[in-house]
């Protein structure tokens, strides 16, 4: 390791060949590393890892600390928090809210959500396989158009879809005779709220995996399937005995990524009716916890809500590292 | 894959299958438009298609003074969306270049640590953040945004560039010193020119993340002339009435630049996703 602290050619080439990497090692004229040279990538990293620390690490760090205390209007005022202990997360898990509602909110929505994420992408990337230029180019457009519909956006048009006064999927219902005249409002039920907020997520994260797929699929040797043809097996065969063992690390990074996504879907919640905190019904761990915090001030329960959150994303995320640096050999 | 050997029925499904996903993807796109254009905007099916063609929704949403000044929202906006872009840019390439060209002690923490930090939820560091911003009295202001978002942006942007640094052949720098360049020189000359399409993927991902945020624009903005428009949206819903064709334009107008720097950009954001993630 220390010797190769000057070698700035190491990382890219043992990414590529083995060979370069061997012939830059006999570089003519090689200088001792001096001072400069050594500090060289931390003088890079300076600016980006402070930017870091000051605003995503210090502020983690606080939320941490601010969880143990009871921080609201008073103690702002004052300037003085109390320590509590672990009193704000005895309040969290206390009762049946956080674990009748909350977290089956939380973690029943993830799991659809990245089950019907994952499989649609797939269905579309073998789709896009099976299609001829010209359609396949209109699925991709499509798909990258949903893609790029911002969040924000994206909710209230699927919000205005199921409006429940003078929304499309009210009037046409009415239209055909199957609602009456009264309509119903789809948001205030729990289990008709998350079919709308799948619905949305599934809409806008589908094209990353699809697209992401489809170009693993173009990486798997075609001699592959034409054996396996000849040896009698069906699509199906093919896709679970070809596919899927050949694609398992791209498979694995997009469902780990969509899993940590729609762990911690906020705004899809938030902005539609009832989301934002009117509707206790329909909070996830992220609204909670920001309702909590920032619209009733009670900043130490809504920290100690926020970092079960994070600890929960921080066991997916090392699931993620696992993956990567077993399939990639991270460098 | 088997295209030429498919029956009429796999052909059939085909379609189907492409008709669907088109369907699907395409129709909440359609509808935001024809809401948008269209004169009788306030019932669903009405909405449906945009009969009574109008523009009168744009004009009105834009119009200063009318619910809030949307034009203003986009504004802000695109000023703190140019701040974000070029500060991300500048500091990942940084970043990804000590990543990708040099080997030193605690690189394997470092890397780690960009992954991490990647994933932590807004949700948990909006709240001492907010703190922050108010003790320095940079609520409200557009640069603490800014300044926020860049910080959100950066992980991921080192973490995409560094793919593409790595890719550039390290004989082409190996040649920049024999000619006796400094490493300065070769930077600029050589690795900064051969890298601008992994700028580009990392500039089409901090104006997505910079334009449309929400959670942090509601939380630090309450006075009305500095709202962007990820938080600007919620003034065509009223307590009673809420006008669609209204939201339904301005959304569009929202819409717009991010799929055109979608189409611009996909091609090498995915690969730099894959190149740089999987492989």
């Amino acid at each position: 390791m220390g010797t190769d602290v000057e070698d700035l050619s190491a990382a890219g080439g043992v990414r590529t060949l083995p060979a370069p990497a061997g012939e830059a090692r006999r570089r003519p004229a090689r200088r001792g590393p001096t001072l400069l040279v050594r500090l060289r990538p931390w003088l890079l990293l300076a600016a980006p890892l402070a930017v870091i620390a000051v605003l995503l690490l210090y502020p983690i760090v606080r939320v941490v600390y601010l969880s143990f205390q009871e921080y609201g209007l008073k103690e702002i005022i004052s300037g003085h928090p109390r320590f509590v202990g672990w009193a704000n997360y005895r309040e969290a898990v206390s009762g049946d809210y956080l674990w009748k509602t909350v977290l089956p909110n939380t973690v029943l929505f993830a799991l659809v959500a990245v089950a019907g994420t994952v499989g649609l992408g797939t269905l579309v990337a073998l789709l896009l396989q099976a299609l001829g230029p010209r359609m396949r180019a209109a699925v991709i457009g499509a798909a990258l158009v949903a893609w790029a519909l911002p969040a924000v956006t994206g909710t209230y048009v699927w919000v205005w879809i199921f409006d429940p006064d003078s929304g499309l999927v009210r009037r046409a219902l009415q239209g055909a005779g199957l609602l009456g005249p009264d309509g119903y409002n789809w948001f205030t039920d729990r289990l008709s709220f998350y079919a709308i907020a799948e619905l949305n997520v599934i809409h806008h994260s589908y094209p990353f995996v699809a697209v992401t797929l489809f170009a693993g699929l173009t990486t798997v040797p075609q001699e592959l399937y034409e054996a396996a043809r000849l040896d009698g097996a069906n699509a199906w065969q093919r896709f679970w005995r070809i596919t899927v063992p050949v694609l398992r690390p791209v498979f694995a990074v997009v469902t780990v990524l969509s899993t940590i996504w729609d762990f911690k879907v906020f705004t899809q919640v938030y902005l539609m009716p009832g989301g934002s905190g009117t509707n206790p019904d329909v909070l996830n761990l992220g609204v909670w916890s920001y309702m909590k915090a920032i619209n009733q001030n009670q900043y130490g329960l809504g920290a100690a809500i926020a970092v079960l959150l994070t600890l929960v994303l921080l066991a997916i995320t090392a699931v993620y590292l696992r993956v990567l640096f077993r399939e990639e050999e991270i460098r | 894959m088997s295209g030429r050997r498919s029956s009429g029925w796999a052909v059939a499904g085909k379609y189907t299958g492409a008709a669907a996903v088109l369907l699907f993807t395409l129709f909440p796109v359609w509808f935001m438009l024809s809401t948008a254009f269209n004169g009788r905007a306030s019932s669903g099916t009405d909405s449906l298609l945009p009969t009574h063609f109008t523009l009168s929704h744009f004009s009105k949403a834009l119009k200063p003074g009318a619910s809030g000044g949307f034009g203003q929202y986009m504004v802000n906006s695109a000023i703190v969306t140019v701040v974000v872009v070029a500060a991300t840019c500048a500091l990942a390439l940084l970043g990804a270049v000590a990543m990708a060209r040099f080997r030193f002690r605690l690189r394997t923490t470092v890397l780690v640590l960009i992954l991490v930090v990647q994933m932590l939820p807004a949700e948990a560091l909006v709240i001492p953040l907010f703190l922050q911003m108010k003790d320095l009295r940079m609520l409200n202001s557009l640069a603490g945004l800014a300044v926020v978002y860049t910080a959100f942006a950066l992980p991921f942007a080192i973490w995409n560039l560094r793919g593409f640094v790595a890719a550039v052949p390290v004989e082409l720098e190996e040649a920049a010193y024999l000619d006796g360049c400094s490493w300065w020189r070769m930077f600029r000359s050589v690795l900064l020119p051969l890298v601008v399409p992994g700028l580009v993927a990392t500039a089409a991902f901090a104006f997505v993340l910079a334009w449309e945020e929400f959670t942090f624009a509601l939380t630090f903005l309450s006075d009305q002339s500095r709202m962007t428009v990820g938080v600007g949206l919620a003034e065509f819903l009223g307590q009673n009435t809420n006008d669609w064709g209204g939201l339904m334009a301005a959304s569009t107008l929202v819409t717009l630049p991010v799929v055109v720097v979608f189409v611009l950009a996909q091609r090498r954001l995915t690969v730099g996703l894959v190149a740089g993630a999987v492989k």
